[in-house]
């Protein structure tokens, strides 16, 4: 029942599709620093504090508190265009609202990242505003609390576009399609997002196996990264959901002909 | 976050033989209107039809947009309405909304309703969360919650989990009684456990659920989870509140998840009666493994509904029916006090929906000094099960002698025994008053008898009372008293029981016991009652 995923910054012993991550379930609370006691997560860095903050999660949200006596910690939103908070020291329980976030600890002139994934964010479901508006005068008051699907997607995001670009053959009328392998996604994604990259695209598939809590397949036994039974079980369940549609295959597109439409 | 597939449908347009009238509601997968039988047919074809013919002229339709054309096209909505279609034809229940018959919209110049489904149901009155928004703790509450964990059993019983228990998805029907509906996330069980779409009323959810792993049939769930449901539902109704703390159901979800993880308490709010306290904590356990099965819940729940131990504060004398007791005059107390309960859900369910005066039928005889069609409808039909509602016993008075019998945990001492007893008593007349024989008021006690039975902690009164005595405390005072006698009866007297009862009110429970039976000079009065007994037990009853 975890909320919050903590992902340390990348070590010489991780390989590269293999950080660990730690999740926290609402109210645990996680310490980092260079020297904390069992339990919490040791930063191994001259230039971090031996007790430098703590992490609390919360359903939706966390918290950071700034233990350390002088250093200001930044909280990038890494597709939030540079949009970010700071988090002054001594700061107790700076709430933070990043589905994504990249705590960047300053550290004698390096940058070390901690991410946080707080994959619980709720999202309206575009079009349902309007929709509802017109329906209350139309077809009656709704009756008690909404019944609510299980998953909430923001369509602004990265990966959301990863999840269109496989689901794209089936929706566009071929059921059986192959899905595209993720060399293909990287073309299909590129025009709209010309960083992307096979690193990057892997790692919002992983997240995205994570929001949409997929259930672990047989193949998780197996070490190595086996994706193709990850990404078949994303797109089946999206497509049974309907948490992809054809008219969202529009993120897709690049910028600039989306602004023309 | 998620807001309803609202189904616009304009007034005055046919399914089949139906006639749309007024929209009642709109779900989260569709919207329902009230509709009529117009006579020819034309418009849509029946698509599996079962027995419209049976249907009354009045129903409930519920659209659900399965239609290709609908800008709505989703495919999981058309996998939401064959749940709800699967079940409703293949399980019949009392306390399971009725379904006549499916229609499919044919309908090419209406691209929005063209191949919708359209579930022809039985018309309810309103739903819970109706009441609920009128009373945040109806005195029938206690009731419809009894009712709801028969639906539950009756589904649990066929193998089908419902998915989606809440307020909304309470039907109240024109008699007051409950129903279950919205069988959209309804899931039939593969040996413990089912698997179920992925939506959810996250206040209603179990903490297993609220996170749980989604495989590619949707997420399992179990028969466990109604009974969570159930346990917040009641919490809801008798408490007046959620039972988890927080002011969004985000917040209520961590707090679900804190408690299920161990790191907090179930703390119940102390509105909640101390009888269904365990209830509820039985219910909202923190994992599925450890909660009460379907059946033991239906056993406590029938115990603390129909026969709560005496010396407990019992749930329809609540706090509003002790102020209005005290605080008004004693002529309409027993009106007041009946249709209290029933008053409500007729707000509930007329005042949001506008509904017009035609909704309600034939109405029925008026209940006392109200005015109002519905409490009257209601009320005259309160406990029909256990007291026929044609044999004259004025409504009115039905709720109070139908949960003074509940308040006794004596088999004996039923509604139809108290309204016999009442019957030949007084007539049912509150106003009687017989200086000559010291007795007075619809249950012709006696005053310094009374005080013996006055309070319902079984304390009596510091004075002798003085009349007049109103039914509300007449007749109480009346079930407490037989509730005694009962037991000190002896065993193997020959004879109808309850008559004894009611002989030994007359005279004592010494007398009876010494003549070995109703006394001589008694016999025309237990005759009486006997009669009486007979005619206002509903049939297949004894």
């Amino acid at each position: 029942m975890y909320s919050i995923i903590v992902v340390p910054p990348p070590t010489t012993e991780d390989g590269p599709d293999h950080r660990p991550q730690l999740r926290l379930a609402p109210g645990e609370r996680l310490a980092f620093g260079r020297s904390v006691p069992a339990g919490g997560l040791t930063v191994p860095h001259e230039g971090v504090s031996r007790r430098a903050g703590e992490i609390t999660a919360h359903g939706a949200f966390w918290t950071l508190s700034n233990l350390s006596r002088r250093q200001t910690y930044v909280v990038e939103n890494p597709e939030g265009a540079g949009e970010h908070i700071k988090v002054a020291p001594g700061r107790l329980d700076a709430p933070v609202p990043f589905e994504f976030s990249r705590i960047v600890l300053p550290a004698a002139g390096e940058l070390l990242p901690v991410e946080v994934w707080a994959p619980r964010h709720d999202y309206l479901r575009t079009g349902d505003g309007d929709e509802g508006a017109d329906g209350d005068g139309a077809a009656g008051r709704r009756d008690g609390e909404p019944t609510a699907p299980a998953f909430s997607l923001d369509r602004t995001k990265r990966y959301f576009a990863v999840l269109a670009a496989l689901c794209e053959p089936r929706l566009r009328g071929a059921p059986h399609a192959p899905l595209p392998t993720v060399d293909q996604v990287v073309e299909r994604l590129r025009p709209a997002w010309p960083a992307a990259s096979r690193t990057s695209v892997q790692w919002n598939i992983d997240y995205l196996a994570v929001k949409l809590r997929l259930k672990p397949g047989p193949e998780t036994a197996d070490p190595g990264p086996r994706l193709n039974g990850k990404k078949e079980s994303l797109v089946s369940l999206a497509l049974r959901f309907d948490l992809v549609r054809e008219d969202d295959l529009l993120v897709l597109a690049e910028p600039s002909r989306r602004a023309l439409r | 976050m998620n807001e309803p597939y609202a189904v616009p449908v304009p007034r005055g347009y046919r399914v089949g033989d139906w006639e749309v009238r007024e929209p009642i509601a709109t779900g989260a997968f569709g919207s329902v209107y009230a509709a009529r039988r117009a006579g020819d047919a034309g418009g849509a074809s029946p698509a599996g039809a079962t027995d419209g013919a049976d249907a009354p002229a009045s129903v409930a339709l519920k659209f659900l947009p399965t239609g290709t054309g609908t800008p709505r096209y989703l495919a999981h909505l058309r996998e939401l309405a064959e749940r709800e279609v699967r079940l409703l034809r293949r399980l019949r229940r009392p306390r399971l909304v009725r379904m006549y018959e499916t229609l499919t919209v044919d309908d090419p110049g209406e691209p929005r309703l063209d191949g919708a489904t359209v579930l022809v149901l039985e018309r309810a009155a309103g739903s819970l969360s109706g009441l609920l928004a009128a009373d945040p703790r109806p005195a029938s509450g206690p009731l419809l919650l009894a009712q709801v964990c028969e639906g539950l059993a009756q589904l649990h019983r066929a193998g089908w989990v419902h998915g989606d228990l809440k307020p909304g998805n309470v039907l109240l029907m024109a008699d007051g009684s409950a129903r279950l509906a919205d069988f959209n996330m309804a899931a039939e069980l593969e040996g413990t456990h089912a698997y179920t779409p992925a939506f959810s009323t996250p206040d209603y959810t179990p903490p297993e659920l609220l996170w749980s792993e989604i495989g590619e049939r949707g997420r399992q769930t179990r028969p466990s989870a109604d009974v969570w449901a159930f346990g917040i539902l009641a919490h809801l109704v008798l408490a007046g509140s959620l039972p988890l703390p927080g002011g969004t159901p985000a917040a209520r979800r961590d707090a679900a998840v804190a408690y299920a993880r161990g790191t907090d308490e179930l703390r119940l709010s102390p509105e909640l009666p101390e009888e269904w306290r365990e209830i509820v904590r039985a219910c909202l356990t923190r994992t599925h493994t450890g909660r009460i099965g379907t059946e033991a819940l239906l056993r406590r729940v029938a115990q603390v509904t129909a026969a709560p131990v005496d010396g407990r504060r019992l749930w329809w004398r609540s706090a509003a029916f002790l102020r209005a007791r005290r605080g008004k005059g004693h002529r309409v107390l027993a009106a007041a006090a009946a249709t209290a309960a029933v008053a409500a859900l007729a707000y509930g369910v007329a005042g949001p929906t506008g509904a017009g005066p035609d909704r309600h039928g034939g109405g029925g005889p008026g209940a006392g000094g109200s005015s109002a069609g519905t409490p009257a409808v209601a009320a005259a039909s309160y406990g029909a099960a256990e007291l026929r509602t044609d044999r004259g016993v004025p409504p009115a008075y039905r709720l109070l002698i139908v949960e003074t019998a509940h308040d006794c945990a004596d088999a004996h001492v039923t509604p139809a025994l108290i309204a016999a007893m009442l019957k030949v008593e007084s007539d049912f007349d509150p106003d009687l008053a017989d200086p000559a024989r010291d007795e007075y008021g619809i249950a012709r006690w006696t005053p310094r008898v009374l005080r013996w039975w006055m309070n319902e902690d079984g304390t009596p009164g510091e004075t002798v009372p003085e009349p007049p005595f109103p039914p509300a405390e007449s007749i109480p005072a009346m079930g407490r008293y037989l509730c005694w006698i009962a037991p000190r009866l002896d065993d193997g007297l020959p004879g109808d029981r309850r008559v004894l009862i009611a002989a030994a009110y007359r005279t004592s429970y010494r007398t009876v016991n010494d003549a070995a039976g109703v006394p001589p000079q008694y016999r025309d009065y237990a005759d009486r009652v006997a009669h009486y007994l007979k005619e206002y037990t509903p049939a297949g009853r004894t």
